[in-house]
């Protein structure tokens, strides 16, 4: 038999064979590119600014905050703005690949149900999604970053891996969240009260070093505060990160991204049953 | 000639799920009906047959369609599938209808397991299949459902896999595009390849299948040449039918 045999037999938990699961993933990545342009497509159709939307949303979310920082604290400056900016944005791509990905199975019944696919496919798409709206954000930034005159340095090439690091951990966000919302649908509610939280928790409003000593001993456990904290050193203060900082932000992005994959990958051939 | 396709068993025991229609009663609270959606079904299909499918409403066609393509793992049993196998069992599955039918054409063939450059060679036949002409650059929420259905088939016929499925999908579009589906079924009829085909046009299984199984209950009632088990299916349903109307004098 020259021809590929593929064998399906009743479910157990554990891992699916994985050289041929990573395979058959690797040959739809067109898909995945695909299908997530149309989402995109789809979710600014109809609206008068179109693409210039993605643009607009953080940059308005941004304004909006800065007013409440500035009513709030009393007295604001540019590097402020910058760091509030920076921070917002990189927080949006793991809100995004969190709400993207928390509805990815649910709401992709129909391509479950009647093709045979590797369906970690739809999280990834979601999380690809949430870097497409990134893009054009980090290029706004760089031109704010010009205007209002924050430092250079070759330290921002820091900037790379700590990005890597924001990915891993959307991605695996986004799996993990996906799989949960399998099996208890009311995440899908719950997250948005979720992100809000993580949003005031982690340094966005405020910067790290305005926060107390046991308060930043309490923060270890929130899986973005030093991802954020090093993302603002290193773009807007042109600073290095601090290395504990980028330890505990990979520590976390690569648990939570092994452990969604592992929750997924093992429960994943139930899923179309549980649609 | 290959000679070999697919060897499948199974049967559902104590296991509370195998069945999207269990959905209704899933969610999380109480798992207690069983449905026996397949019950020791074994079937071998090889390459060069046109196998159709028959038997009523929740006979466990469709969950035998699944558990072939991969799509439901079964709880008892294996299944063997050597070559690609290709999935029809609806129409216009990764449709996107805000996009245009072009795209569209792209996210389908992508959707069921083509290249990018597989579609772009034979997007001109895909287009010309379908009959939507300068149609195909409009929105696909502006298509009616009959020109949503033929696009989506076009682009499902251009597949070519060693095995393909196909649940009941040819019931689309207008009489004449209904013919020229069924010839393009007739025209992936080829000795390296092996069809099953799920259906209720009975007519349609008789004229395209050269084998026929029917399934009941999730059980294999009967397998055989098409006529035979027709006609056996026929009686049966007509037997059921004289006995309920019986019941209502």
């Amino acid at each position: 038999m020259e021809k590929p045999v593929v064998v399906y037999e009743p479910f157990r938990a554990g891992l699916p064979p994985m050289r041929e699961y990573m395979r058959s993933l690797w040959s739809r990545r067109t898909f995945i590119a695909e299908f997530s342009r149309s989402e995109l497509r789809e979710q600014n159709y109809g609206s008068v600014f179109g693409q210039l939307w993605l643009v607009l949303n953080p940059l308005l979310l941004s304004g909006v905050y800065f007013l409440l920082i500035y009513v709030i604290g009393g007295s604001s400056d540019s590097t402020r703005f910058g760091h509030l900016t920076a921070s917002l944005f990189l927080f949006y791509l793991i809100a995004n690949s969190l709400t993207g990905g928390v509805k990815a199975i649910t709401s992709g019944q129909r391509l479950i149900l009647n093709t045979s696919f590797p369906r970690i496919m739809l999280p990834i798409s979601a999380t690809v999604i949430a870097l497409f709206k990134f893009v054009p954000t980090f290029i706004v930034f760089g031109i704010i970053h010009a205007v209002i005159g924050l430092p250079y340095s070759w330290q921002m090439l820091w900037a790379v891996p700590i990005l890597l690091i924001a990915m891993i951990m959307a991605l695996g966000m986004a799996i993990l969240i996906s799989c949960i919302n399998v099996y208890f649908r009311d995440i899908s509610s719950m997250l948005p009260y979720l992100t809000r939280s993580l949003l005031y928790l982690s340094p966005i409003l405020y910067e790290a070093t305005s926060v107390s000593d046991r308060i930043r001993t309490l923060e270890i456990a929130n899986p973005i505060f030093y991802l954020l904290d090093s993302w603002s050193r290193v773009v807007v203060h042109a600073q290095a990160p601090s290395m504990n900082g980028l330890i505990h932000a990979s520590v976390w992005a690569l648990f939570i991204f092994l452990t969604g994959t592992y929750f997924f990958l093992s429960r994943e051939r139930d899923f179309a049953v549980r649609l | 000639m290959k000679d070999l396709g697919l060897t499948y068993t199974t049967s559902i025991d104590k296991k509370p799920t195998l069945k999207a229609r269990l959905k209704t009663l899933g969610r999380g609270k109480k798992h207690t009906r069983i449905v026996r959606a397949l019950n020791d079904v074994s079937i071998d299909v090889h390459y060069g047959t046109v196998l159709g499918i028959i038997g009523s409403n929740g006979a466990g066609k469709s969950s035998l369609m699944r558990v072939i393509s991969g799509i439901v793992p079964p709880t008892q049993g294996r299944v063997e599938v050597y070559g690609s196998v290709s999935t029809l069992l609806a129409l216009g599955v990764g449709f996107n209808p805000s996009m245009t039918g072009r795209d569209n054409v792209y996210l389908g063939g992508l959707a069921a397991g083509m290249t990018r450059e597989e579609i772009d060679a034979s997007f001109d036949s895909i287009a010309e299949f379908s009959e939507l002409g300068e149609s195909i650059d409009a929105p696909m929420r502006t298509y009616s459902s009959g020109m949503y259905a033929r696009l989506a088939f076009s682009v499902a016929a251009v597949v070519e896999p060693d095995i393909l499925i196909i649940d009941e999908a040819l019931s689309t579009g207008d009489a004449k595009f209904k013919e020229k589906s069924l010839n393009r079924i007739k025209e992936l009829r080829t000795a390296d390849r092996a069809l099953i085909l799920v259906s209720h046009a009975l007519a349609t299984i008789e004229d395209i299948c050269n084998e026929v199984i029917w399934l009941n209950m999730g059980k294999l009632m009967m397998r055989g040449n098409p006529s035979e088990v027709i006609a056996a299916y026929r009686e049966f349903v007509d037997a059921r039918k004289s006995a309920s109307s019986d019941e209502d004098v």
